[in-house]
């Protein structure tokens, strides 16, 4: 994004919407801080700028990344995939990507609101790729895995973005590697993280893995997303 | 929502989105997707502040069978017990495990209660903090004020009624 200091009038609109604190007033004029800039266009789309100071610009290479990470009506055009996720569990009863026996995981890093650099993934993948976790293949994250160690490009780690959702599944019983890489990275990354678990219910039997995760010192929250099974390819 | 490369692939997958946002709409919500968004997304969303109306549309739902998965997010408590009243079932659960990592980054919980209502976090802390004020000095209404928080979030899962709430106690 841009703002053009020759229009700019100062009244802050842009500070006040930005999610990730990136724009200030300096000389009461806006300016953009660069590297904490994510490229959502929050500011473009809701500002109301008086002056129409706020413009988009086209982005170069690896900073182009940061928008469909970031700006929630943009399509992956490096990945090939629309949006910052994938249906998920959405869909699965159409879908059949989570099976029984199978947990899904989804870890959102710099969700809620904060943001992360890219660099981030790679503290996961490289563990998860350890345990041999099935990333999921329509992920935008997944694409962006260059081996099968779980490093990503390096010319795009020091990009930040708004959140990056990591999909993946596993057999249930290894649940608990994957709850200790979870464990290891909440103590040693520079920003925060949401972390998803998927799975199929099966019919009178009492909800899934609830006492697995209490085992292991992790709680659920008293809501959730429950795919009422009303699909059908 | 429509699955994509399955359902997407039907000529009348459209319609069948269409009818259950005309549902959705029927029953007042708090916030649903603008219209624009009902013609190419392949989800509809939108929000409702009591479960006895979601039980309701879920009814209706049930009985119109289109084929299309229906997702229900909020207390599971809740919505198990009215899964059961209607012989529904459930069929695949996302858990939420909750926030990891640098914690000492986010604002403060008053303000995540509001904020993360956009999943997409659309919606700034800064601009929960101005309307607060705006609201303390007597510059816009609370009711306003919500609907100004929900502008950002584009799919329409920002509940307005909540945040009404949220704002009430926080200026109160």
């Amino acid at each position: 994004m841009y703002i053009n200091r020759e229009i700019c009038t100062g009244c802050g609109q842009c500070v006040i919407v930005c999610p990730v604190q990136a724009i200030r007033l300096v000389d009461n004029k806006a300016v953009i801080n660069e590297d904490k800039c994510v490229e959502c266009a929050i500011c473009y789309r809701n500002a109301e700028c008086p002056v129409k100071a706020i413009r988009s610009t086209r982005l170069k290479w690896p900073r182009v990344i940061r928008s469909p990470f970031s700006n929630v009506i943009a399509t992956h055009k490096i990945t090939g995939i629309p949006g910052r996720g994938t249906e998920e569990m959405k869909t699965n009863d159409v879908t059949n990507r989570f099976n029984i026996g199978e947990i899904g995981f989804s870890i959102e890093l710099g969700r809620p609101g904060v943001g992360t650099y890219l660099k981030n993934i790679e503290l996961f993948t490289t563990q998860l790729t350890k345990i041999g976790v099935a990333f999921e293949p329509e992920s935008p994250v997944t694409a962006l895995l260059i081996d099968d160690e779980g490093h990503i490009k390096k010319e795009i780690k020091n990009e930040k973005v708004l959140s990056v959702i990591i999909e993946f599944k596993i057999p249930k019983n290894k649940v608990s590697e994957v709850l200790g890489v979870i464990k290891d990275i909440d103590k040693k990354i520079d920003t925060v993280f949401s972390v998803g678990i998927v799975s199929r219910i099966i019919e009178n039997e009492k909800l899934p893995i609830i006492d697995l995760l209490k085992q292991e010192g992790f709680n659920i929250r008293p809501n959730a997303k429950i795919n009422i099974g009303l699909g059908r390819p | 929502m429509l699955a994509a490369g399955i359902n997407d692939k039907y000529s009348d997958s459209r319609q069948k989105l269409l009818k259950i946002a005309e549902i959705l709409n029927q029953y007042n919500p708090t916030n649903i997707m603008p219209k624009a968004g009902w013609k190419f997304s392949p989800t509809i969303t939108a929000t409702f502040s009591d479960i006895e109306t979601v039980k309701e549309i879920l009814k209706v739902l049930k009985k119109e069978d289109l084929g299309v998965s229906i997702v229900v997010s909020g207390l599971i408590s809740e919505i198990e017990k009215v899964l059961k009243e209607l012989g529904l079932n459930l069929h695949t659960i996302h858990y939420s495990l909750g926030v990891f990592g640098k914690k000492e980054l986010l604002p403060p919980d008053k303000i995540l209660e509001i904020t993360t209502m956009c999943g997409h976090h659309c919606v700034s802390r800064n601009s929960v903090e101005y309307y607060i004020k705006l609201i303390k000095q007597g510059k816009i209404t609370i009711e306003k004020a919500a609907k100004k928080l929900a502008r950002p979030c584009v799919c329409g899962i920002f509940n307005t009624d909540r945040a009404i709430e949220i704002l009430t106690r926080l200026t109160n």
